[in-house]
């Protein structure tokens, strides 16, 4: 349980009783506080807030709320009708009026009552509010992709590992989609993997959209954040899945593109089937030819992993298959079937989660690294240890961009 | 192309369509490994930030600097850090410049930059690690503004040597605005000093901030530190 849990049990534990004698009045406790067979007692459940409400946000919230060892107390979002509208269900949900809103994520952080966040804002916030829910010692669960620049991720698991904070990336995919490589890779069956393709983009781009009437009440300025500054343009601040033009997934201001937001699923699909969750890629080789441009990444292990290789499907996957290696256990959710629970549980008992930080942030490392390959349209060294491109100045000028006042990492 | 590229970034605002600048695009690209190219680029995107452009148009121009830019990009860059409208997009280019020249440009605006504009500066020499920050980014820490106090903790924790562990543990006891900043900043020291095997200067910081005094989750923090100490 977290520091904050056993600080309320100790209270009670030593002041309960002497508090109610001492003021003459019964000491009340709700039902809803003892718990029964169904619900864990107040002091045994995870109380969690919510940063970043929209379409992802709206489901990982649903998934914390529905779960009776949770106390979603509070919820961050910089639209008015979201925070309405988030409300609503909390307070629905448990029947009281309790919710708490806010438009700043450090109001929320800043409460020592909450054990715990999701985050599923724009790309662009990811890093610095997991950094910051660190520092308030909260765990955190941030959504995929965890990171916007290749400087970010260090420095998150720096943080969650300094703070002793549980941190899981999101991607529900990792695991669930691709059991049909997963399970024989890992069973042996295609010996040693020599290769594995990945299919995804587009590419992220400028946005130049023009300026549009605020017709929503959102605060922009906190919206952009660390973003260069932009005008309204509700495709700009969408939260659509869309990645081609009509969201800010397809803006590389906010995010990666489809290189990052479903490359989360299936660079971390494919990094898993062949066991390099943990490793880096440690060259980039760009390919421009008349078949079209794809990248190859080379692992310290000899492992190749392609990028919209041609004529290759998804996930395709060159093996030894006469070669079988000895199986081995498929590292999988604890706690549940999915990715939330697999956190809550980690939360409890503090270990690693699925997709612990440090194994997310390998991922983005993938998607970034292929961002900067077309963008430069090169091939690239990565040096996973130092974090840098070995003797590139121009490379090295993409591992991070400067934040737009007031916000620093 | 170029020439034209160049004629219609005089016009160019949110909206236009991006592909009249492709060939500028393309130019960043080709420069790599053609100093020519890559000077003759710059020195036009410089002619182009003395003109009278859009917000869109300087922002670009800048995020092209952020690729090309060199030391002959600093004077124009540095004059714009104390503008609201350009100063982030100016460090977009400048925090990525890695000639000495941007960090005293950068160090310099400290004594001429104020309110967000002067976050926007310390964070940038904070992101460049500019040992030669520390001391007035140390002056920061005491000041009323408790922003920028913030701002030059988590700036100096960046930095992370043992002159900015310094400087943070002397302000610790009466530092302004966000003490929990400057002990992290402290912690982020130590990670980094202990990281270039300087284990007694990581550890004397890990034991300043082990004592009962301090926050569970600090204590805990420097407990973690100590024993990675141990285990270097």
């Amino acid at each position: 349980m977290s520091h904050k849990k056993q600080t309320r049990r100790d209270f009670l534990k030593t002041t309960g009783a002497g508090a109610g004698a001492a003021f003459g009045v019964p000491f009340i406790i709700t039902s809803s506080a003892l718990g029964n067979s169904e619900r864990p007692a107040a002091s045994d459940r995870i109380v969690m807030g919510g940063i970043g409400i929209g379409n992802m946000g709206r489901g990982d919230q649903w998934g914390y709320l529905n779960r009776k060892d949770v106390q979603y107390v509070a919820m961050c979002d910089v639209r008015e009708e979201v925070r309405t509208r988030s409300k609503a269900t909390i307070d629905g949900h448990y029947r009281n009026h309790d919710c708490k809103t806010y438009n700043d994520f450090r109001e929320l952080l800043a409460r020592t009552d909450i054990d715990a966040v999701h985050i599923a804002t724009p790309d662009h916030w990811h890093a610095i509010i997991t950094i910051e829910a660190c520092r308030n010692g909260k765990d955190v669960f941030c959504q995929k992709p965890e990171t916007l620049t290749l400087r970010e991720g260090p420095l998150m698991i720096a943080a969650a590992r300094r703070y002793g904070r549980v941190v899981s990336g999101g991607s529900q995919r990792v695991l669930e989609d691709y059991r049909k490589q997963v399970d024989p890779a890992w069973a042996g069956e295609f010996g040693k993997i020599k290769s594995i393709n990945v299919n995804v983009g587009p590419l992220p781009k400028l946005c130049n959209l023009p300026p549009e009437e605020m017709t929503e009440k959102i605060d922009w300025d906190m919206w952009l954040g660390p973003a260069p500054w932009g005008p309204y343009n509700s495709k700009r601040c969408s939260g659509s899945y869309s990645i081609n033009g009509a969201s800010w997934r397809s803006f590389s201001d906010y995010s990666g593109g489809g290189m990052t937001d479903w490359g989360a699923h299936h660079f971390g699909g494919a990094t898993f089937i062949c066991d390099v969750r943990e490793l880096q890629p440690e060259e980039v080789i760009y390919h421009d030819d008349k078949e079209g441009q794809f990248l190859e990444y080379k692992y310290p292990n000899g492992l190749v992993l392609t990028h919209n290789r041609p004529h290759a499907q998804n996930m395709q996957i060159e093996g030894t298959p006469g070669q079988k290696l000895p199986p081995k256990p498929v590292p999988t959710y604890k706690g549940g079937d999915n990715i939330g629970a697999d956190f809550i549980y980690c939360v409890k008992t503090r270990e690693k989660p699925f997709r612990d930080i440090e194994l997310a942030a390998n991922t983005a490392v993938v998607s970034h690294l292929g961002n900067i390959a077309y963008q430069l349209k090169r091939s690239l060294k990565w040096d996973a240890a130092r974090q840098e491109f070995p003797g590139d100045a121009e490379a090295n000028r993409f591992i991070d961009r400067a934040r737009r006042e007031p916000w620093q990492l | 192309m170029l020439a034209d590229a160049f004629e219609a970034l005089k016009k160019f605002d949110w909206g236009t369509d991006l592909s009249v600048l492709s060939p500028i695009d393309d130019a960043a690209v080709t420069a790599h490994g053609d100093p020519a190219v890559s000077q003759e680029l710059e020195n036009r995107l410089l002619a182009a930030l003395k003109e009278s452009l859009s917000r869109d148009a300087h922002d670009y121009a800048c995020r092209k600097l952020m690729i090309v830019g060199t030391v002959a990009s600093v004077p124009s860059l540095a004059g714009q850090l104390g503008n609201k409208e350009q100063s982030h997009m100016a460090r977009y280019a400048l925090e990525r410049i890695n000639v000495p020249e941007a960090g005293v440009a950068l160090r310099e605006a400290l004594g001429t930059v104020s309110g967000s504009q002067k976050i926007g500066v310390i964070s940038s020499l904070g992101s460049r690690r500019d040992a030669a920050a520390v001391a007035p980014l140390g002056k920061l820490l005491q000041t009323d503004d408790p922003a920028v106090a913030r701002a030059a903790a988590l700036a100096l924790g960046t930095i992370g040597t043992a002159e900015s562990a310094a400087v943070l543990q002397a302000a610790l006891p009466s530092a302004n605005g966000d003490k929990q900043i400057v002990i992290d900043g402290l912690l982020v020291c130590a990670e980094t000093l202990l990281a270039a095997d300087k284990h007694a200067e990581a550890k004397a910081i890990y034991q300043s901030l082990a004592g009962e005094q301090q926050p569970r989750l600090v204590r805990l923090a420097a407990t973690r530190g100590l024993l990675a100490c141990a285990r270097a």
